[in-house]
């Protein structure tokens, strides 16, 4: 019995202790958390205080880019001005600066967290309408809307990002109405949602291109007769009546047909002729008895809706020319990383437009040399691309790239095989929904009457800062909760102001300058000024920055589109 | 005169072999009657696969479109399109055929299989039970490593090792099925090994592996056979989930969960694409579990003669 008390005494004891040390514990960081409060705040209400000082980022000269396109400097002239001075002209500067890969951060928070992605997506701080509240990872993200956004604000107040790679369960979500909105349904689903009163469907631009790439350091893709017989060989036209929704078409160009200057519609792709695809690889002494890998992710793209039925697709068509395919399936993030190394020498891949301009297609893919995806570049090739790059007159820019399509149908680096047109689809309550061209939709102006928006996409995000990424599914979460110096508008592809109300250029479209709007705030309480802009800008180009984080490291945007780093390790 | 002919045949009933008589047993077991239907059915389907399917399983007709349901033209489908029985393919091609051809190939996946577990089972249950001593422990333990995982997970484990392939995920699914047997015919043996007639032999001089294949395992092969023919199931069963999960055969290759996995996205647009594949895989399975229950009954001298009586 009395053992029996003693226990109860005990345990009595360990539980008021317990208590005592779990009140004790919450209450002693409160005045820590607290204490650092006012710290933050004291140099915010003093910054306005002090005067302005002008931050300037430049490269003593151009040389460290070589001939190729860099930024020479990035100066902010006053509070709300901001100069970019390029080495070469680049009359795309200002879609460019669009993209939300190269969105804006206060300076300070950039400091505090030295540009590092994953820090960054703990707890981000931006300008967007929306502002993120949680993030569970492999679940999903939970935004809410921005009180001090400067534009419009936002018709809902929570918009939540799920995502799921099945687009069957995608489509059950959103009849069963889980989601009001998801994005690509698959192709044999549009006619269910477009019959269904309750849904519509919103049809996407085919501003993409799908192709099959070789890589020209790889037997047998290291001979141009293989690869020009592979093209030949190939039915695109079956690919995509089988294959493609409605408002897809054969690929003509690298680039999609609207692109002008970029589009050459009289240099035509090679006509499907499987007789003489098989005479050419019999000149060109194929071995026939080797099996070649066909390398491919199973990820839903708007480019190719259903990967794995075009890669059999592709297997069957070759074996009856005598060729024998096999088919490898990778995991998406391998596959990319495999193919930019230049490890992969037959494979499926496309590419999405970021910003309506022929630059967009062709610097990425063949005058990149940060990407190996094609082997080796083609001196021919880049120097036609750089030509149309640098200059602004439509019908100059147009002839070089007559001559770039040229000399790609000439070399095949790969086969352009479609456009592929793809859709959103969202309840057909909800007001305001759109699809993108660029696969950037904005939530802000949607509303479905509720106080929540759930929207189902393919995959997760990498992360919610986006400087270092490349992939569609992260960019639009980021898209939401940071802004870029321009914008593009909403469901279209067209430049419009958004944190710099205006911009200029000079004659020969070296110098850019920006001007910012006075009344945006960051939801960390900062205001934007010209500095935040000058050190967002340098912490993605200059190599030896502080804050030149990432997530990879590799800002292989940055690079496509600007040109070299600054200060680059050798 | 006809008592005579009466007891003529209850003493031939007598001299029957025990195999004869275990088949006789298995004939008037009904599931298992059912189960040799749906064997006979599918392994003659495996075997004239050829004339059975109207088109190449890999073949990817033109002129078709794809996901197209049945067409039956006795059913009233329309006689100036094309005819497949069980609809076309997310490739367009013919659904039955694949099928068809599904059947050879599983069939194989799951005998080849048993073959090789059942091989090297028997090999380290006899070592095992025969040797006794250290060797037995040591082998024993190893088996029970390999069952400590449950099978699924362990040769997916096996095929990420091996590299993916057909092959590879038969070889997996054979080491993951040895254990079973290897226990089977090391209990037989321990079992048998003390007995007078093994005793017997010994005291006349014969050479222990004489008394091993001779005397011993001959009692190992009843529970053998049924336990084969359950594990042939679920070998089939393992190496259609493998294919699922893109870990066994390769397209085009026409394998049963191959398919499955192709067209799950489509379930509810073309259900027919995952409902034959499906359909036929349990019909396998059920075929071989069906078999194998009535073998057991058969086979067991214990439970037939409760059964006869």
């Amino acid at each position: 019995m009395s053992k029996r008390f003693f226990f109860t005494l005990v345990g009595v004891l360990v539980l008021f202790s317990m208590l005592l040390t779990a009140c004790g514990g919450g209450a002693a960081p409160a005045p820590a958390t607290e204490a650092p409060a006012p710290a933050t705040e004291a140099p915010a209400t003093e910054a306005p205080a002090a005067p302005f000082e002008p931050m300037v980022v430049a490269a003593p000269d151009c040389t460290y880019a070589g001939d190729g396109m860099g930024f020479k400097s990035v100066e902010a002239v006053d509070q709300y001005t901001v100069k970019f001075t390029l080495c070469l002209p680049d009359p795309a500067f200002p879609s460019k600066v669009a993209f939300s890969v190269f969105s804006i951060l206060d300076k300070d928070y950039l400091d505090q967290t030295q540009g590092d992605s994953v820090v960054i997506s703990e707890n981000p701080v931006g300008s967007g309408p929306y502002k993120v509240v949680e993030w569970v990872r492999g679940d999903h993200i939970t935004l809410e809307a921005n009180p001090d956004y400067w534009g419009e604000p936002a018709k809902v107040k929570t918009l939540i990002f799920r995502w799921s790679e099945q687009s069957a369960q995608r489509l059950l979500e959103l009849q069963s109405g889980t989601v009001d909105g998801i994005d690509n349904p698959a192709p044999e689903d549009f006619a269910t949602i477009e019959a269904d009163p309750n849904l519509k469907l919103y049809p996407r631009a085919a501003g993409n291109i799908f192709y099959i790439g070789f890589n020209n350091k790889i037997a047998p893709f290291d001979k141009v007769e293989v690869r020009k017989a592979f093209a030949m060989a190939i039915d695109r036209q079956r690919i995509v009546d089988q294959y493609y929704p409605a408002g897809s078409s054969v690929a003509i160009n690298f680039v999609p047909d609207f692109f002008d200057p970029g589009f050459s519609p009289d240099v035509k792709w090679y006509d499907y002729d499987k007789a003489a695809a098989r005479k050419m690889l019999e000149d060109a002494g194929f071995d026939f008895n080797q099996t070649i890998t066909l390398s491919f992710r199973n990820v839903v793209r708007g480019y190719l809706p259903t990967p794995d039925k075009v890669a059999i697709e592709i297997q069957a068509q070759l074996k009856e020319i005598g060729v024998n395919v096999k088919l490898e399936e990778m995991e998406s993030a391998a596959f990319i990383d495999a193919t930019a190394a230049g490890q992969k020498g037959f494979y499926l891949l496309g590419w999405g437009m970021d910003y309506p301009d022929a630059t967009n297609f062709f610097d990425y893919h063949f005058a990149n040399p940060a990407n190996q995806q094609f082997g080796d570049l083609i001196p021919d090739l880049v120097k036609a691309i750089n030509a149309g790059a640098v200059v602004a007159d439509p019908a100059t820019r147009q002839k070089s790239y007559d001559e770039v399509n040229k000399l790609i149908k000439e070399y095949v680096p790969m086969i352009p095989v479609a456009h592929g047109g793809s859709a959103t689809a969202f309840k057909a309550n909800v007001a305001g929904a759109h699809a993108s061209p660029l696969g950037n939709e904005v939530f802000a102006v949607m509303d479905n009457g509720a106080d929540q928006l759930v929207w189902m996409q393919n995959g997760e995000p990498a992360a919610l800062w986006c400087s270092d990424e490349t992939d569609g599914e992260t960019l639009r979460a980021c898209e939401q909760v940071f802004d870029p110096l321009l914008a593009f508008s909403v469901g279209g592809a067209e430049v419009v102001p958004n944190l710099a109300e205006k911009y200029e250029a000079n004659a020969d479209l070296t110098e850019w300058t920006f001007t910012l709007r006075k009344d945006v705030k960051f939801t960390n309480g900062a205001t934007l000024d010209a500095n935040d802009v000058v050190a967002t800008f340098a912490s993605y180009w200059d190599a030896s920055s502080p804050n030149h984080k990432g997530r990879t490291g590799t800002f292989e945007y940055f690079n496509a589109f600007f040109g070299a780093f600054l200060n680059a390790p050798k | 005169m006809a008592k005579t002919a009466q007891l003529d045949t209850s003493k031939h009933a007598e001299q029957r072999s025990p195999a004869r008589e275990a088949l006789h047993h298995l004939m008037r077991h009904r599931s298992a009657r059912a189960g040799m239907v749906i064997l006979g059915l599918l392994i003659l389907m495996a075997i004239f696969a050829e004339v059975i399917s109207p088109y190449d399983p890999t073949e990817l007709l033109k002129d078709v479109k794809r996901r197209e349901p049945p067409c039956i033209h006795i059913l009233g489908c329309p006689a100036d399109k094309p005819e497949h029985i069980f609809g076309t393919d997310g490739n367009s091609r013919d659904l039955f055929s694949r099928v068809v051809f599904g059947s050879r190939l599983s069939l194989q996946v799951g005998i080849i299989t048993m073959f090789f577990a059942i091989l090297i089972g028997l090999i380290i249950g006899a070592v095992a039970g025969f040797a006794g001593g250290w060797l037995d422990n040591l082998l024993m333990r190893f088996m029970d490593v390999l069952m400590a995982f449950p099978s699924l997970l362990l040769s997916i484990a096996i095929v990420s090792v091996l590299g993916i392939g057909l092959i590879n995920a038969l070889l997996a699914i054979g080491i993951v099925s040895i254990p079973r047997f290897a226990r089977l015919v090391r209990s037989t043996v321990l079992s048998v090994k003390e007995m007078e007639y093994v005793q017997a032999a010994r005291a006349l001089g014969a050479s222990p592996l004489h008394i091993l294949f001779k005397r011993i395992l001959p009692n190992a092969i009843t529970p053998l056979i049924v336990q084969g023919t359950l594990g042939i199931a679920t070998a089939i069963l393992d190496a259609a989930a493998l294919s699922f999960l893109g870990l066994g055969a390769e397209p085009p290759r026409p394998e049963w969960g191959l398919m499955l996995s192709e067209e799950r996205n489509s379930i509810f647009s073309a259900p027919h694409l995952v409902f034959f594949p499906g359909l036929f895989i349990m019909l396998t399975v059920l075929g071989f579990n069906l078999l194998g229950d009535g073998l057991r009954d058969a086979l067991d001298p214990r439970l037939s003669r409760s059964s006869a009586a």
